[in-house]
């Protein structure tokens, strides 16, 4: 039975032989979108987050039988058009967060998916729900483009 | 003034139209006797005809900025205009032989470890830059028949400044590319006269990395390449016992299976074992996996590694600094026995650090495609001639032959140093006469890392009644591989000795982010403190004293000639005075400050924490400030000050490997734990020191003060010592 679901708008569908295959390597694998990023495989890093029906979802731990239906979003779909990007990627290009570089589209992914749910979050939040993995320390960045992104999201709606 | 003014937008749609013409640099290359002989070209900066320029970086990046460093140095003295520049994404590999047939990079030093990349660049790239100019300056003087004196370079335009016609340099670019100029004519700029360098700019790939380009070893593919997992032993010379290759064999996709022999790794200066294991080869990875997990491999474990248990290492390094006598003295000045002795004030203290774990964010990786009598590899890999030596080493083929794709490196914390990744990929496309690439779980990665070692440093020091320093003893016990000697506070103490034991374990070994000074600075700015506090002395005034008079000294220890009391004492003045110290701290509040020189550049921090019923930690902030000279990039500097430091409040807090039996036993994130957002300090405030010295690295520099700035200040906090890392088996965080 092939599995069917939505993926950054575009309708995908995936054999039954990949049914079992972690979605993390339907993606960079199959698809060859290689944003998503292998960090660990076991769901402690984060760094293969995108977006399950908006939630953030570590894509290692789901397999592509489980996104049946799903509306997903992977960092190459979350900018808002060819040339106008997120407001949480243009605040991490405004604080320049990254040093390596292979954590970030998780963290942009995790840091969205949360300012959707909570779009004014307080540190305490930020510290319970961004919950990746920088090797690299990009935490202090992290939290102020997080914050610089709240702001200008919230100027956007009014 | 004709000048084309082009904005971004306009560049990126015009670019394609037109041939690109090579601003190729006939630069001199310095050879190990300092004489200088002629190289051939250089391709890192293409001036297209309508002045649009493409860069590509000389030098790899880790992360640690190096490919905005590269080009601005260069940029700024070729005069470019920064906002006509594309980058792009990869590295050029430029190589040629030495004098002694050796394998070098024929342009820059592209390799990165150490903190050298800026300082061993520094004038290579600045000259790199002045020479392109003149040539450029050259042409528009003949055009105009007029002498270069009377130009002026700036922002990618050539200007006659008695009359104000100006030239591109897109303009130029194709002539200028084909003079022969003279170099004594090559003046470098004036530090007032920058105009990129001293400013901070942002990273270069920055858009690439945010909208998740393939910018990693680990995206990249290549033409009918093979992909590849090993099921590797994971016990230190375990040998397979046996293996169900037909069940591999039956997933899809599955088209082999081969043995990989255990071998050993000498590119780190010892010789060490690599595991042997079972190659899975398929036609795609997700097959590559599951027929590894198929394989059900049993392991013959290796009575030769039986013993290899960190634990049982601990505790015969104990052992060996309180009771045996060391095997080599590094460092001795004066007579440290009698000095002891005859002290009026003495303090005994031995301190603990574990393996410490890189953790490369990215698994490793590499594609080889060996044919013959050439190769290509796509890697990322910390010294590209490295990797094309290693392919000569073992297949043969000359290493000139052999092109080297560099990629982005997701971490590389001196792990991406050792050749071992490339090895197997090398060997397996070598066996298979077909390209492949192999990927890396991340138990593999740590598994198989090659670790900080472990130590046990046991310090004793001796001072007059009034606290001044007199003895320093320090005795280190650690699992391979080399320790640090000549850090303050040689120098600061007539009486002084550095001995340590030798050659110990078999548990792998390798550079760890400033190899040994986290540790050397977790056990000496930790005894300072401790001193300062018997004698009822501030912590800071006790190391300013120190420090006094402030002298250059000759520094014994690798990536430094120098080594400067005064601007060590500087950082510290300003760490302190950024984060208020000698303020009544909060109930249950208190500050720690420690500092360190790493690899030619200075850093000194003070962290502020809290502890709740003596056992509940929490990080507050941090300030810190950093002397490397220089400072290139501040906005970059400040990002690796951060980074940094928290890499070292991670090794002090949590980065401990167990190795039991040979085997790694905390293997991924949810048995080895990793520092996250709501451990990491909210704020941490950094200042550069401004003066004349030439600029040096910060790769380093940041990470050696962190675990004793965090143990001070917890100390400071609740009045609780830790001697032993990791702090999270004393506190909770």
């Amino acid at each position: 039975m092939s599995t069917t679901f939505t993926l950054n708008d575009k309708k995908v569908t995936a054999t039954q032989q990949q049914a079992d295959m972690p979605l993390l390597w339907f993606l960079r694998e199959e698809l060859s979108l290689k944003g998503t990023k292998y960090g660990c495989g076991i769901g402690q890093c984060g760094a293969c987050t995108v977006h399950y029906n908006g939630q953030a979802m570590r894509s290692c731990s789901i397999t592509v039988s489980q996104a049946q239906g799903a509306n997903i979003k992977t960092i190459e779909g979350l900018a808002l058009g060819d040339d106008k990007l997120h407001p949480v990627q243009e605040a991490w290009m405004e604080v320049d967060v990254p040093q390596c570089g292979y954590c970030q589209s998780g963290q942009i992914m995790a840091a969205s998916a949360m300012l959707n749910n909570i779009p004014n979050p307080t540190d305490e939040e930020i510290n319970q729900h961004m919950t990746n993995i920088c090797r690299c320390g990009t935490y202090v960045r992290i939290r102020k483009a997080i914050h610089i992104a709240a702001d200008n999201l919230a100027k956007e709606v009014v | 003034m004709e000048s084309i003014q082009l904005t971004r937008r306009q560049f990126l749609k015009t670019s394609v139209a037109g041939g690109a013409f090579v601003l190729s640099v006939n630069l001199p290359s310095v050879l190990a006797n300092g004489a200088k002989q002629s190289s051939s070209w250089c391709v890192y900066v293409t001036i297209n005809p309508n002045n649009t320029v493409t860069m590509s970086s000389p030098v790899m990046d880790m992360g640690q900025h190096m490919k905005t460093t590269g080009p601005m140095i260069i940029a700024d003295e070729l005069d470019l205009d920064w906002h006509l520049i594309e980058f792009t994404t990869d590295c050029p590999a430029y190589m040629k032989r030495d004098e002694d047939g050796n394998v070098t990079h024929a342009h820059a030093d592209m390799g990165t470890g150490g903190s050298h990349a800026v300082r061993r660049n520094w004038d290579y790239m600045r000259r790199a830059g002045a020479i392109g100019k003149r040539m450029l300056v050259e042409e528009a003087a003949e055009r105009w028949q007029v002498t270069p004196d009377s130009l002026t370079a700036k922002e990618s335009v050539i200007t006659h400044n008695a009359t104000g016609r100006t030239f591109t340099y897109g303009q130029l670019a194709a002539k200028a590319g084909l003079r022969k100029i003279d170099e004594s004519k090559v003046k470098l700029k004036e530090r007032n006269d920058y105009h990129i360098m001293g400013k901070s700019a942002h990273t270069v790939d920055l858009k690439e990395m945010v909208t998740g380009k393939p910018l990693f070893g680990l995206d990249a593919d290549y033409k009918n390449a093979l992909q590849v997992v090993i099921h590797r032993a994971p016990a230190l010379g375990a040998s397979v016992a046996n293996y169900d290759k037909d069940a591999a064999l039956a997933i899809p996709g599955v088209v082999r299976v081969v043995e990989v022999a255990r071998r050993t790794n000498d590119n780190n200066d010892k010789v060490q074992e690599v595991a042997g294991g079972i190659a899975v080869v398929a036609t795609n990875l997700w097959a590559a996996m599951q027929g590894k997990a198929a394989l059900n491999t049993k392991w013959k474990p290796n009575a030769e590694f039986e013993n290899q248990s960190s634990e049982q290492q601990f505790e015969h390094f104990h052992d060996l600094v309180h009771n045996q006598s060391p095997t080599r003295v590094l460092e001795e000045d004066g007579n440290v026995e009698a000095a002891l002795q005859q002290a009026a004030i003495n303090l005994n203290e031995t301190y603990e650090t574990p393996l410490f774990a890189h953790a490369c964010m990215e698994p490793f990786n590499c594609i080889a495609d060996i044919r013959d009598g050439e190769a290509t590899v796509v890697v990322g890999h910390q010294f590209p001639n490295a990797v094309a030596r290693e392919v000569e080493r073992l297949t043969g083929i000359d290493a000139l032959k052999v092109e080297v794709i560099s990629k982005r490196m997701g971490g590389g914390f001196g792990r991406r140093y050792i050749n071992d990744f490339v090895t197997e990929a090398v060997l397996l496309s070598q066996q298979l006469k077909h390209p492949v690439k192999v990927t890396w779980t991340r138990e593999d990665e740590i598994e198989r890392d090659f670790f900080a070692p472990a130590y046990v440093m046991r310090i004793q020091a001796g001072t007059d009644e009034d606290g001044k320093l007199r003895a320093w003893h320090h005795t280190q016990a650690q699992t391979n591989w080399g320790a640090k000697a000549a850090c303050f506070p040689k120098n600061l103490v007539e009486n002084y000795k550095c001995d340590l034991f030798e050659d110990l374990s078999h548990i792998p070994i390798g550079p760890w982010r400033g190899p040994g000074h986290l540790q050397w600075a977790f056990a000496s700015e930790s005894m300072i403190d401790e001193l300062a506090i018997i004698l009822g002395k501030d912590p800071l005034q006790y190391r300013l004293d120190m420090l006094k008079p402030h002298k250059e000294f000759d520094y014994n220890g690798w990536g430094a000639e120098k080594i400067h009391s005064g601007r060590m004492a500087k950082c510290f003045e300003k760490a302190a005075q950024m984060a208020g110290w000698g303020r009544k701290m909060p109930e249950g509040h208190g500050l720690g400050i420690a500092g360190h020189f790493t690899f030619g550049s200075y850093s000194a921090f003070v962290v502020e924490v809290s502890v709740k019923n003596n056992a509940e930690l929490r990080i507050e902030k941090a300030w810190g400030t950093i002397d490397c000279g220089f400072a290139i990039n501040p906005n970059h500097i400040k990002n690796q000050m951060e980074g940094g430091f928290i890499d070292g409040l991670n090794a002090a807090l949590f980065n401990k490997v167990n190795v039991e039996k040979g085997q790694a036993m905390n293997n991924n994130f949810h048995t080895l734990r990793w520092m996250k957002m709501a451990e990491s300090p909210v704020e941490i405030e950094s200042h550069i020191m401004q003066n004349d010295y030439a600029p040096m690295g910060v790769g380093e520099p940041p990470t050696a003060p962190a675990a004793a700035a965090l143990t001070n200040a917890i100390f400071a906090a609740c009045g609780k010592r830790v001697r032993r890392l990791p702090v999270a088996d004393e506190f909770t965080i």
